[in-house]
Parts: C-alpha cells; sequence; structure tokens
C-alpha cells in the first residue's frame, strides 16, 4: 500500500460522472418529452409543466402525478406519488454512508439530485473499491447531466410536443427506462415473487376507482417478496 | 390547487431522497426496514412498467395486437442479458418501431 494512493481530482469525477450518464439519456429524452406532452394534456399550462420538472424533479412521480390530475382528489394523488417515491429512501440509505460526512449545503443538493438513474450509476463508483476524496462530485455530475436533459427535454416537448409524429411511440422510453433500471436488481427469489405479484396487481386492479392500484400494488409486490423472505429464511436457517 | 399538490410532491420527493443524509437518521436502518424497502424499487416500478405495457389508450388490457407486448420482452431478455441500459432501451424501441412498420 502506498502511503499516498493517488486518486481522481473534482473534474475527473465529475466528467466521469458525466460520461457514464450519458448513455441513460436515451431513455431520458424521450421520458422528458412525453412528459411535457403529457402535463399539457392534462389541463397544466406550460408555465406548470415546466416548472413541475424543476419543483418535483422526479420522471415517475411527474408522469404519476399528471396522468392522475384531474380525475382524482388531491390527497390521493399526493398518496399515490408518496408510493412511488418510498424508493428513494432505499437510495438515500445506500448512498448516505459516502456522503454523511459533507456539509449541508453538500447534501441538500446532491439528495435533489437522487434519481433512479443518477444512483445507479454513482452507487458503482461509491462501491468501487478505489475510493476519493472528492468522489460526490461523481454523483453531482451524474445529477447535474440528467437533470439539464430533463428541463432541456420537457421544454422540448411542451413547445414541439404536437408536432412529434405518433408513430414514433415515445411513451414507450417510460416502461423501457425501468426494465433497465428494474431487470438488473432482480436477484433473489423473493424479488421475482415481488415483481410477480405487482404486475398482477397492477394489471387486475384496473378498473379500481382512483387509479389506486398504484398504491395497492407497490404495498402487494412489497409485502410478498417481505414474506417470501422470511419463510425462506426460516426454513434455511432451522 | 395544482401548485399545491405540485409542491407537496417536490418537497415528499425531495425528503425521501433526503431523510438518510440528515444529522438526524440512524447511522444504519433496522433490519426489517432495510428487508423492506429492498423490494420498493421491484414493486413500485414494476406497477408503472406493466400497465404502460399491457393497457392500451382505451383503458382496456392489450394482450393480443399489442406491438409493445413483445417489444418489451425483447426489453426484458436485453436487460438480463446485457446489464446495459442503453442496449434495453435501444432493442425495446427499435424492436416496436419494427412491429409497427412490419405487422401492426
Amino acid at each position: 500500500m502506498s502511503p499516498t494512493p493517488s486518486h481522481p481530482s473534482r473534474q475527473q469525477e465529475f466528467w466521469s460522472g458525466v460520461r457514464q450518464e450519458l448513455p441513460l439519456q436515451l431513455g431520458v429524452a424521450p421520458f422528458g418529452l412525453v412528459f411535457g406532452v403529457l402535463g399539457l394534456a392534462a389541463g397544466l399550462t406550460p408555465l406548470q409543466t415546466i416548472l413541475m420538472s424543476s419543483i418535483v424533479f422526479g420522471g415517475a412521480s411527474q408522469v404519476v402525478l399528471v396522468q392522475l390530475w384531474g380525475s382524482v382528489p388531491g390527497p390521493v394523488v399526493g398518496a399515490s406519488v408518496s408510493m412511488i417515491n418510498l424508493r428513494h429512501a432505499l437510495y438515500s440509505a445506500s448512498v448516505a454512508p459516502y456522503l454523511r460526512a459533507l456539509p449541508l449545503r453538500w447534501r441538500i443538493p446532491l439528495a435533489y439530485l437522487l434519481t433512479d438513474e443518477a444512483y445507479a450509476v454513482t452507487i458503482n463508483r461509491f462501491r468501487s473499491d478505489a475510493p476519493g476524496p472528492f468522489q460526490h462530485y461523481h454523483l453531482l455530475g451524474t445529477g447535474m447531466l440528467l437533470w439539464v436533459c430533463w428541463q432541456i427535454t420537457t421544454i422540448t416537448g411542451v413547445v414541439f410536443g404536437a408536432t412529434i409524429p405518433a408513430e414514433w411511440s415515445l411513451e414507450f422510453a417510460i416502461p423501457l427506462t425501468f426494465i433497465a433500471v428494474v431487470v438488473p436488481i432482480l436477484r433473489r427469489r423473493a424479488d421475482f415473487i415481488a415483481c410477480g405479484t405487482a404486475a398482477v396487481i397492477s394489471v387486475i386492479g384496473q378498473p379500481l376507482p382512483w387509479n389506486s392500484w398504484i398504491i395497492l400494488a407497490g404495498i402487494g409486490g412489497i409485502l410478498a417478496g417481505w414474506l417470501t423472505l422470511h419463510t425462506a429464511a426460516g426454513r434455511s436457517n432451522a | 390547487m395544482i401548485w399545491w399538490v405540485m409542491i407537496f410532491c417536490g418537497v415528499v420527493t425531495f425528503l425521501t431522497r433526503f431523510v438518510m443524509f440528515s444529522d438526524m437518521a440512524p447511522k444504519k436502518l433496522p433490519d426489517w426496514s432495510e428487508d423492506v424497502l429492498s423490494f420498493v424499487p421491484v414493486a413500485v416500478l414494476t406497477a408503472i412498467i406493466v400497465p404502460s405495457v399491457l393497457v392500451g389508450a382505451d383503458n382496456a388490457i392489450q394482450v393480443i395486437d399489442n406491438a409493445r407486448l413483445p417489444a418489451a420482452i425483447l426489453a426484458v431478455l436485453v436487460a438480463w442479458l446485457t446489464r446495459s441500459v442503453l442496449a434495453t432501451i435501444g432493442s425495446g424501441l427499435a424492436a416496436l418501431w419494427c412491429l409497427n412498420w412490419l405487422i401492426f
């Protein structure tokens, strides 16, 4: 072990974050365009749609919010978005050990930037075997690239959305982005059970009022996974 | 009203991302809550993915004559084999375009 190992500089960390985040923009860009279109279709003004992308800054949350807006009471919209958001607490817990020593002026913007796609890229950097004193710049890089792309594509969707041909099926980028996030994290048998349960409830729950299948499928999937894990653990530890 | 819902959702989104960065947060979550949370992304994102593939514009579940379904299955396989975001999204979109162009 050398006493002073060389580590990446602030700039190197930041730009490697940006570079590694770049491919994910293939999903983020159409997603942002579609969100711009959906916002207007839901009856929001262009200003409301554009500002939502920086006030909420969460693709799934924003899409669910505009899809429910107008047809569902406000508190149910809030509860559904909170359910969708719950996964961020997991990301928060997972990156917290790498960031806890930083001052609040770092932790607040980094929390704001902690999306699915930024987390998915940066956690690999944090868990690598070469920790660096400036590795938080990596999350800053992934987060900022995503933020800029999200704002630009939302505005583009609001302005030019009506001219995007329907045959491009850009809205399909939304499930594809989440497939790319979910499939690699399916590891345990319990994960597959959670996935299958959520899938079934989300389909058979379609006729339920207030789009409450979102909340029910989430809770059902979590419960099914948790029960599988615990009954399996009970058996193998016995 | 929309502004209030939007601000509420923005605050909730920020707080769920910040919760474990706070000085008041425990160093480590209790095991049971880590267990529960570990299923959240899979359960919640699956609940978004599946209806957006299966449910058509008329709010009915569509299995036959639905090009999104084979395209999504291909994307899942590609994601499984390559673990690459680029390949997953690229193959899914390309498959949908080809199917729409060829058959549907």
